[in-house]
């Protein structure tokens, strides 16, 4: 082993994200790719972006403002992420993601954190499901091999409800405002950011591509 | 070494252009050719998605005019507002509208690149500051020293640069501390008289330097003006000649 895969063990990426930020979605993918490129197991931790949101959600207004706001928001996102437009969903509700976050502490014990935030933001942001919903998150546990019954239970038990919570609280410590909110190694990037910028900052601290260690 | 410079914009000749598909009017007030400041106005037409872009100089925006939408982060700009980046920090895309009218001032040619190109993203400004801010957000302070004067900071104070806005009446002298890294001073509404002449809206000043300029005097009417401060940022990037500095002087150039 070279010394920059025993430095890469120890390089530690974090995101803290809500579900429900579509910055965040846009993230699932360069991150997913940082990990398949890089010898690094990013840790996906949450921040609650709307915790005045109950549980069945929040109803988008519907008016000259709001469709004015929208047409800028797909130009932005049409420009940025061109490949991942066309299958966006922009949801009509405003939803609520704590379940989910008690459903990514679960997957965690069960070391499949990592492929689980992948499959809900993909339910929510490319299929319009509702992610406030137990059943998604039971979809989403099936997708990565986990037993949706028995996440069924906890979230009715809210078994993991101290934990997510304990992880928000985490997030609103160390003065998380952006989500995503990426943290590679030493540096910290607030808000979401184009991949080279995340390429250039694991140069930047020695981190070589996988694809560099082999040759 | 003093630099200053006067620019009346009324004077300068407009031309229509095009970049990316963006079509807008523009007046060239300072080229920076001489390794001074550069400052540019622009009315754009109305655009859903003005492109993400850079510049290699910090910059100050004034928005004299219409409306600015940044889709994410700043959100909505209405005038008289400033957004301000460091050099090589990006923004956008964003909208404009409403018969917009802005100037762009940069303390050295900046030149401008598009995000779409990956080699740009590799020299993003990480530590890079964004600031927008509307004045209608600001509250007025009674300026000290001159009588039925006032002032907004639209910039917190100790941010690092800065930007005020002051509204003072007839023929009043209004001072500043030397400018170490340049300050811009843009007449809003009424006119100032500097270096024997009389400048009004957007017209302004440049200066540069460790000596304190000769103040700005107020005309018959008062004048509204906005200091524009840059700071050490203001020392960093720039047209260098080296690879992506020479695509972004070119591609400024095909713009205005």
């Amino acid at each position: 082993m070279t010394q920059t895969q025993e430095s890469n063990e120890t390089f530690r990426v974090a995101v803290f994200a809500d579900f429900t930020c579509p910055y965040s979605y846009l993230a699932v993918d360069q991150i997913d790719r940082l990990a398949r490129e890089y010898d690094v197991k990013p840790l996906w931790r949450p921040h609650w972006l709307h915790p005045d949101t109950p549980p069945e959600g929040v109803p988008r207004e519907n008016n000259a403002d709001t469709a004015a706001r929208d047409e800028r928001r797909h130009a932005w996102f049409k420009e940025m992420a061109p490949e991942q437009y066309p299958r966006i969903r922009f949801p009509t509700k405003r939803q609520y993601s704590f379940h989910a976050f008690e459903a990514l502490e679960f997957a965690c014990d069960y070391g499949l954190d990592f492929a689980f935030k992948t499959a809900v933001y993909d339910l929510m942001w490319t299929e319009g499901r509702d992610i406030g919903e137990i059943e998604t998150l039971m979809a989403a546990a099936e997708r990565v091999g986990l037993d949706p019954v028995e996440l069924q239970i906890a979230l009715v038990e809210r078994t993991y409800a101290e934990r997510a919570l304990d992880a928000v609280k985490q997030a609103h410590r160390i003065g998380i405002m952006n989500t995503p909110t990426i943290f590679l190694g030493r540096t910290r990037i607030n808000g979401w950011h184009y991949y080279e910028v995340l390429q250039s900052v694991m140069e930047k601290q020695g981190v070589r591509p996988r694809e560099a260690l082999a040759s | 070494m003093q630099q200053s410079y006067i620019v009346d914009s009324a004077n300068a000749p407009w031309k229509r252009s095009a970049t990316e598909g963006i079509t807008f009017a523009c007046q060239v007030l300072l080229s920076g050719e001489d390794g001074g400041p550069e400052a540019l106005r622009f009315r754009f037409d109305d655009c859903p998605s003005v492109y993400a872009h850079m510049h290699l100089t910090c910059q100050f925006q004034l928005l004299l005019k219409g409306a600015m939408d940044f889709p994410r982060g700043v959100k909505h700009l209405e005038s008289l507002a400033i957004h301000y980046t460091d050099h090589n920090m990006p923004y956008g895309p964003f909208a404009v509208s409403g018969s917009h009218d802005m100037l762009v001032l940069h303390p050295r040619a900046g030149g401008i690149i598009s995000m779409a190109n990956l080699d740009a993203r590799r020299k993003i400004n990480l530590s890079g500051r964004l600031f927008a801010a509307l004045a209608a957000d600001a509250q007025w302070q009674p300026l000290p020293g001159v009588d039925n004067a006032a002032y907004i900071h639209l910039m917190p104070p100790g941010y690092g640069p800065a930007a005020v806005v002051t509204r003072t009446p007839a023929h009043a002298a209004l001072s500043m501390p030397a400018a170490e890294f340049g300050r811009y001073e843009v007449v809003l509404e009424g006119s100032v008289i500097v270096g024997g002449q009389e400048i009004g809206p957007p017209g302004f000043r440049y200066v540069r330097g460790d000596q304190a300029a000769e103040p700005l005097v107020t005309g018959d009417n008062g004048a509204s003006v906005a200091f524009l401060t840059f700071d050490r940022d203001a020392l960093e990037g720039g047209i260098t000649g080296e690879g992506l500095s020479v695509e972004a002087a070119e591609a400024m150039a095909r713009a205005i």
